[in-house]
């Protein structure tokens, strides 16, 4: 879907006259991109006036930080009309009641990139910022604590830049020995005066500071939180995360547009095929494919199966967590019949890197009609027995209801998207407010609590997988015959029947299956509504067979960053509850 | 053969001072290279309770809680129903290092978390061992990157390797029952003070030789359009 | 039944079999000492001997000054504990003490009651540091 250039005489942009209203420092202009939203670039030292404007009712009502990222603009070639700049800031907002996005862009140029921080409009800018401060090396004045987030306390270098080194076979064999080790180890120790957070209630008693985590059974993970302990009450908690860093933004730009699949599903883990969708149908955006509807089904059926599989795990885990013992067999049981529908259909089950450019790897294969009945006949009579089992289990309610309480207004500000935000009273599906990939065809309800607490979050997860059932025997019962990929010469890989035939297809295909696929210049954003909350790949590409920025805006990222927050004032198991209703992945956090 | 502990690790060749590379160590555990021979001096009756001693702790392997990634997962989808690893007594997963017996590596190693595995793997009591499951502990699997370090064996090492991205939970099993034949093959010492010290591996056969014929076997496999 | 077997061996009757369960019990746990101390491997290496905190250092020590609520359920234990000693005394002499015995228990339990009844309305058994700052508004009169 490529925009098509404005004419020179359409009316002005009202967004674009209201933001230079509010701008003295310099122009602002409007770029068009290839996902349609309106892309505006502002001077970066007016960015915090900006954006106050954007999240002003007057502006557009933008409540929600929704990304805040930057792109190392200094070996790209396709910047047609954008002004000149070697880091570019990158503001993606979404106003959820109004159902808008926008996006606005800042021009840093020189070698100390600085620009003014946006923590007090946002609270959760505050990782975001420190995230680009970690990748990018770019100072954010007025941030309270910039410090890295991602890489190790002693690394040198910022991984994004273009000139750090990118694979680890480059930068010589990894070498620790047991003084490396201890000396690492104390770079790790935590120091409550580099957080704030040193002091002692004078007289009664002294704070404890305790690490919950890299290695806990608890945190899902490898995740740290270290928690400033009055007795068994948890006074403050900081999350350190990083441990699970792979790399996979900067993994983008090392391989081609189809050898990066593999690395999506692996973001969140559990997810799947969910990883893939929106990083195939940002690529579809660029190249300007349009997928069949048969592929698009097969899509939304495999998507909600590997949404039942991660909220079973999800379940599952949960009520261990809080102390039930047993249901984590029975839902992991289940959780296999699911796997064994996906495996039948994708080949594997936990990363089956199954989407590709232009629709799906295969057909389904014959017979997956009765697998799928099977399925569905046999889950809702599990997920009734459970209800009876957990949900309305007095000691799972004593140790859920009242835990961890969010408001509305508190998840929209820290970003919280998904069954986080659900749980807390606002009906909100990216699936219904935007429908992508034919959602709008199919009839499901969205689930919402009403408190916030865990007990909610649980509940929201369990309604959503009997919708999900729905959504898949709507797709059992109306699968569409036709093509599984598009017959569109940047589909990738091409269906095979004409290649034999003529040489122009012979000499595309060819091209498209050694080489890579070269996707046109212009940057996309696409989202889904993933198995966490709203999952984005924002792609830019340079006109070359690889991504020049892949950008992959996480839920888990947002909603652990208001752990400390729900966590003040509770004790050590309900800090266990929590992180167990966050539905959380750590791979999905770090990337 | 001294009679006292010496600070800094002794005893089992594989708890080496880690200036010493490890896939030396871990290379001696795989039959294809080659191993010691079996006997150590102490008499029939020393070598019967070795014997009786390795078939124990082969038979009460207790898998440490490390998870790092997404072969975590499919670790403790071994250890549920469908699976149960728990029937070969690897049912008591211990949360810390002191009680656990087998460290599985499931995940990706990061630059991060190495100090932090060195710390976990030298908190465990002897005798333990080390289980690298998945691409990316064995060698970095498919993450060639800055913050991935390329295989677990830069740093511990490993007694079992399992391939898979991620190995599933037969896969896992089929590593542990490997395990278990090495682990019931091996003689440890009896004491720290007296009895012969140092662990003798057990020779293990190539497990590439073992399954080639039938490999070559294969032939028709089913296409992705049938179930 | 006790009373019997002494008056019939003579007061050291029962001394026997005591012996040698105490020499059991110490032979028992000597010898699950001293062979676990004397067996196996040994390994010391720079970590092993430091506490396990989840694979980091820890942030200071574990002794620490505890909030007094600790101190106060460790306290209620011990009453409550020798209450309940006092009850199995009891129970075990209870045909001797007959009636009168009864009355007694009855009024050390009514003591122990009132007591508990004031714990449980000042606030004592509530658990946190909310409680702690009722309690201390309480005590610095009426909520502030």
């Amino acid at each position: 879907m490529n925009l098509p250039t404005p004419p020179a005489h359409a009316a002005p942009d009202p967004m674009q006259q209201g933001l230079q209203d509010c701008c003295a420092q310099g122009p602002v202009s409007v770029q068009p991109a290839a996902d349609g939203v309106p892309t505006y670039w502002g001077p970066v030292e007016a960015v915090p006036e900006l954006l106050a404007h954007l999240k002003s009712d007057l502006g557009g009502g933008f409540e929600m930080l929704y990304d805040l990222t930057a792109i190392d603009e200094r070996q790209r070639q396709h910047r047609p009309g954008e002004p000149p700049s070697d880091y570019t800031l990158v503001y993606h907002l979404r106003s959820l009641k109004n159902n808008r996005q926008v996006r606005l862009k800042a021009a840093i140029e020189g070698d100390a990139p600085a620009a003014p921080t946006v923590t007090d409009l946002w609270p959760n800018a505050d990782w975001y910022e420190r995230e680009v401060f970690d990748m990018f090396g770019v100072h954010f004045q007025g941030h309270p604590r910039l410090r890295r987030l991602l890489m190790p306390p002693w690394w040198q270098g910022h991984p994004l830049r273009k000139d750090h080194v990118a694979r680890a076979t480059e930068m010589g064999p990894f070498k620790m020995d047991d003084a490396e080790a201890a000396r690492l180890d104390e770079t790790m120790r935590f120091r409550p005066e580099e957080w704030g957070l040193a002091g002692t209630e004078s007289g009664e008693f002294e704070y404890m500071y305790l690490n919950i985590g890299p290695h806990h059974p608890s945190t899902h993970g490898v995740l740290r939180v270290v928690v400033k302990l009055a007795g068994q009450e948890i006074v403050d908690a900081v999350c350190d995360i990083g441990f699970h860093h792979r790399g996979a933004e900067k993994m983008g730009e090392r391989q081609s547009w189809h050898t990066y699949i593999p690395y999506t599903d692996r973001v969140d883990y559990l997810g799947g095929v969910m990883n893939n969708f929106p990083y195939v149908m940002a690529v579809e955006m660029l190249a300007g494919i349009d997928v069949p509807d048969r592929a698009k089904v097969i899509r939304i059926m495999l998507a909600e199966l590997y949404r039942l599989s991660s909220h079973l795990v999800f379940y599952g885990t949960m009520v261990q967590d809080v102390g039930m013992m047993s249901p984590v067999f029975y839902m992991f049981t289940d959780r296999e019949h699911v796997l064994d529908v996906a495996e039948a259909i994708t080949g594997a089950r936990m990363h089956p890197g199954w989407f590709r450019i232009g629709g799906v790897a295969q057909d389904l294969p014959q017979g997956w009609q009765q697998l799928v009945r099977d399925l569905l006949d046999y889950l809702p009579g599990r997920l009734d027995e459970y209800d009876a089992m957990v949900l309305k289990n007095r000691i799972f309610k004593a140790r859920t209801r009242g835990i961890a309480r969010l408001s509305t207004d508190q998840a929209l500000a820290w970003g919280a998207t998904g069954p986080m935000l659900r749980s807390t009273g606002m009906a909100w599906d990216l699936r219904k407010a935007a429908p992508y990939s034919g959602y709008d065809q199919f009839d499901f309800d969205i689930p919402a609590g009403r408190d916030g607490d865990c007990y909610d979050r649980a509940i929201v997860h369990v309604e959503e997988m009997r919708q999900s059932l729905r959504i898949i025997r709507q797709c059992l019962d109306r699968m569409p015959p036709g093509d599984y990929k598009a017959r569109h010469p940047l589909t990738t890989p091409p269906i095979k029947d004409r290649t034999m035939h003529d040489i122009e297809t012979l000499i595309t295909h060819f091209l498209g299956v050694s080489w890579g696929p070269v996707i046109p210049p212009g940057e996309a954003c696409a989202a889904v509504e993933g198995t966490k909350g709203l999952n984005s790949y924002y792609l830019i590409s340079d006109g070359k067979t690889w991504s020049y920025r892949t950008r992959i805006r996480a839920p888990s990222f947002a909603h652990i960053q208001m752990v400390p927050m729900m966590a003040r004032g509770g004790m050590i198991p309900d800090l266990v509850a929590l992180l167990g209703s966050i539905d959380f992945v750590v791979a999905d956090i770090d990337r | 053969m001294s009679t006292h502990p010496q600070l800094g690790g002794r005893g089992d060749s594989a708890d080496h001072h880690p200036a010493r590379p490890a896939r030396e160590a871990s290379q001696l555990d795989n039959g294809c290279h080659g191993t010691q021979p079996g006997l150590t001096s102490g008499g029939i009756l020393v070598a019967s309770l070795q014997k009786m001693l390795a078939w124990g702790r082969k038979n009460s392997l207790w898998p440490f809680n490390f998870g790092l990634s997404c072969c975590y997962v499919e670790m403790a989808t071994s250890l549920t129903s469908r699976y149960d690893i728990a029937r070969f007594g690897a049912e008591v997963i211990r949360g810390t290092p002191r009680e656990a017996d087998v460290m599985v590596v499931a995940g990706t190693v990061f630059v991060k978390m190495a100090p932090v595995i060195v710390r976990l793997y030298q908190q465990m009591m002897e005798p333990r061992w080390v289980i690298s499951m998945g691409s990316c502990a064995n060698s970095g699997g498919m993450y060639d990157i800055y913050s991935v370090v390329q295989g677990v064996d830069s740093f511990l090492p490993v007694d079992v390797y399992i391939q898979g991205c991620p190995p599933s939970p037969e896969a896992f099993m089929n590593g542990l029952l490997l395990l278990r034949e090495a682990v019931g093959g091996e003689k440890r010492p009896l004491s720290w003070i007296a009895g012969p010290q140092g662990v003798t591996r057990a020779n293990m056969p190539c497990q590439r030789d073992l399954k080639r014929a039938a490999r070559l076997k294969m032939g028709m496999l089913p296409t992705p359009e049938e179930l | 039944m006790t009373c019997s077997l002494a008056s019939a061996e003579g007061g050291g009757g029962f001394m026997w079999p005591l012996a040698v369960y105490c020499g059991a019990v110490l032979l028992l746990v000597g010898g699950m000492l001293g062979l676990s101390f004397f067996l196996g491997q040994r390994h010391r290496q720079r970590a092993t001997d430091q506490q396990y905190e989840s694979g980091m250092v820890p942030t200071g020590g574990s002794r620490l000054r505890f909030a007094a609520d600790f101190y106060l359920v460790a306290i209620f234990f011990v009453v409550f504990d020798l209450e309940i000693v006092l009850f199995v005394s009891w129970a075990i002499a209870i045909r001797q003490v007959g009636w009168g015995g009864f009355v007694q228990v009855l009024v050390i339990s009514a003591a122990l009651i009132a007591a508990w009844i004031y714990l449980w309305r000042v606030g004592a058994l509530d658990w946190g540091s909310s409680a702690r700052s009722a309690r201390r508004d309480r005590k610095a009169g009426g909520p502030s």
